[in-house]
């Protein structure tokens, strides 16, 4: 199979010690900023309350971007989070004349450097676990072996932020078979009805319980589908 | 399974008007291969059919899948290590097993997952794109036996339909756009085994009927399924809704006349 890109590798070569959610998204960025043709980047987590967190900026100018949409509530990445899927701007001022977000194309063209902008959403299924921002002061799109090496960065990065936030105490990162897994994903749909929570506690829940039992995510999910293992509040 | 004169005819039309529809209006990449899918079932000599499609890092994904049982999706998705499939995407042209024995050696865990399925022959036909492929359509069958020239031509005739499908909205104007198209479908594919997991747990159902609820649902209300699947998951939708509406919205059977 082909190589994880350069940036996803340099992602999954970074250590667990200490990190937490604001210190893996500084490494993210930083590594998406070396490799590739972007100047700067920003991790923001965006959710429908209003509590919304930019958890890294390389610089002032990948901040104000992340401030100004919060405060506008419009832009790329407000839009690859509610749409779940990659938005990309080759030429802000373009979008702007476009009526593309008028508000904040504009406010971005005056007020910043930044000429594309390139939104990715950090999510598994439903679970959204933030937008990567990347912008650069040069209009034009991403090559398309750099446009594949940042969603590919995209999604090594949601799964490291995902496994942090569910973390059972395994010391383990992220495990790219999870992804591919169907029925990880049925396991967890399963869990949602079983519990009534959301998609990400009832992932941390099929983690933990793993994880306790000294047994494989895989597995686990396995014996939920087949019906061998419900869920209750007791369990917890 | 393959029949006869007017009634294949008809679901001929059937699946060329059904590819069409979902072109025309905003669709998505997963509503598409899940017609895909299922025609080749409806048409060629094949008793359950998926679709892989090669992700940013060139691993086969499952898109679509006639038969939504988690075992058919895990088999599917053994291709991405084994089996015709990465070879017919590797060389974007038709890799057939026309007797799953002959190939024991060859894919040792494939063969072993096909048997417990109690498959017996597999054929794998390229999703076709400028010379390469992006993914392929495999077709399964409980009987050894190769795929006559008629259906190989009807499936890729079908695949083809899909592929120029999967581009043809954007594609002109953006050349990153099935990058980004295949993104989304992917992550869709993981809210849809999601939803499916909800479906199946509250209507105490198997992973494939949850799923032609949610196939049902979505296709009555002319909602995409990934819309669809995400309201489920987030609990926007009760369960409820798509589990009666669905029952009672079942399609009649086709008229045979």
């Amino acid at each position: 199979m082909a190589e994880a890109g350069a940036v996803a590798q340099r992602l999954l070569a970074i250590t667990r010690d200490g990190a937490g959610g604001a210190g893996l998204a500084g490494q993210i960025c930083r590594a998406c900023v070396d490799g590739l043709d972007v100047d700067g980047a920003a991790i923001s987590l965006l959710t429908e309350s209003p509590s919304r967190e930019t958890l890294c900026a390389t610089d002032a100018t990948a901040a104000r971007v992340e401030e100004l949409q919060f405060t506008l509530g419009e832009g790329a990445c407000v839009e690859a989070a509610t749409t779940g899927r990659p938005v990309l701007v080759p030429d802000v001022w373009e979008a702007s004349r476009e009526g593309r977000w008028p508000v904040f194309a504009a406010a971005v063209a005056e007020q910043t450097a930044v000429r594309a902008l390139f939104a990715l959403p950090l999510q598994l299924g439903t679970i959204n676990l933030g937008v990567l921002d990347l912008y650069r002061t040069t209009p034009g799109t991403l090559a398309a072996a750099g446009l594949r090496d940042a969603m590919r960065a995209a999604d090594t990065a949601a799964g490291m932020l995902l496994g942090l936030r569910t973390d059972p105490g395994d010391g383990q990162w992220w495990d790219q078979s999870w992804a591919s897994h169907a029925e990880v994903h049925q396991a967890t749909g399963m869990v949602i009805a079983q519990l009534g929570v959301d998609a990400e506690e009832a992932f941390a829940r099929l983690r933990a319980y793993a994880f306790s039992q000294d047994r494989l995510l895989g597995d686990v999910a396995r014996d939920v589908v087949a019906r061998r293992l419900r869920f209750s509040d007791e369990m917890a | 399974m393959t029949q006869p004169g007017n009634s294949r005819e008809q679901s001929l039309i059937e699946a060329f008007v059904g590819l069409a529809d979902t072109l025309v209006d905003d669709y998505d990449i997963i509503d598409l291969l899940d017609r895909l899918a299922s025609y080749s079932v409806t048409l060629l000599a094949a008793d359950a059919a998926g679709i892989l499609l090669a992700d940013q890092q060139g691993t086969l994904r499952v898109l679509a899948s006639s038969n939504e049982e988690s075992e058919m999706v895990e088999l599917l998705q053994l291709q991405a290590e084994q089996g015709p499939c990465l070879d017919c995407v590797h060389t974007a042209a038709p890799v057939s097993v026309p007797d799953l024995t002959d190939a024991a050696g060859r894919w040792p865990d494939f063969v072993a997952a096909l048997d417990a399925g109690a498959y017996r022959s597999v054929h794998a036909l390229p999703l076709r794109l400028r010379g390469q492929a992006v993914g392929a359509l495999n077709l399964f069958g409980r009987q050894p036996g190769a795929l006559a020239d008629a259906d190989l031509a009807l499936g890729q005739a079908l695949a083809d339909v899909a592929t120029i499908g999967i581009l043809q909205e954007r594609a002109i104007r953006r050349s990153e756009v099935l990058s980004e198209q295949l993104q989304t479908a992917l992550n869709s594919r993981v809210i849809i085994e999601q939803a499916k997991g909800v479906l199946a747990e509250r209507g105490e159902l198997s992973m494939d009927a949850a799923f032609g609820r949610l196939r049902n649902h979505a296709r009555n209300r002319n909602q995409r399924l990934s819309q669809l699947a995400r309201l489920i998951v987030e609990g926007e939708l009760a369960p409820g809704d798509v589990l009666l509406a669905a029952l009672a919205a079942q399609p009649a059977p086709v008229d045979e006349r």
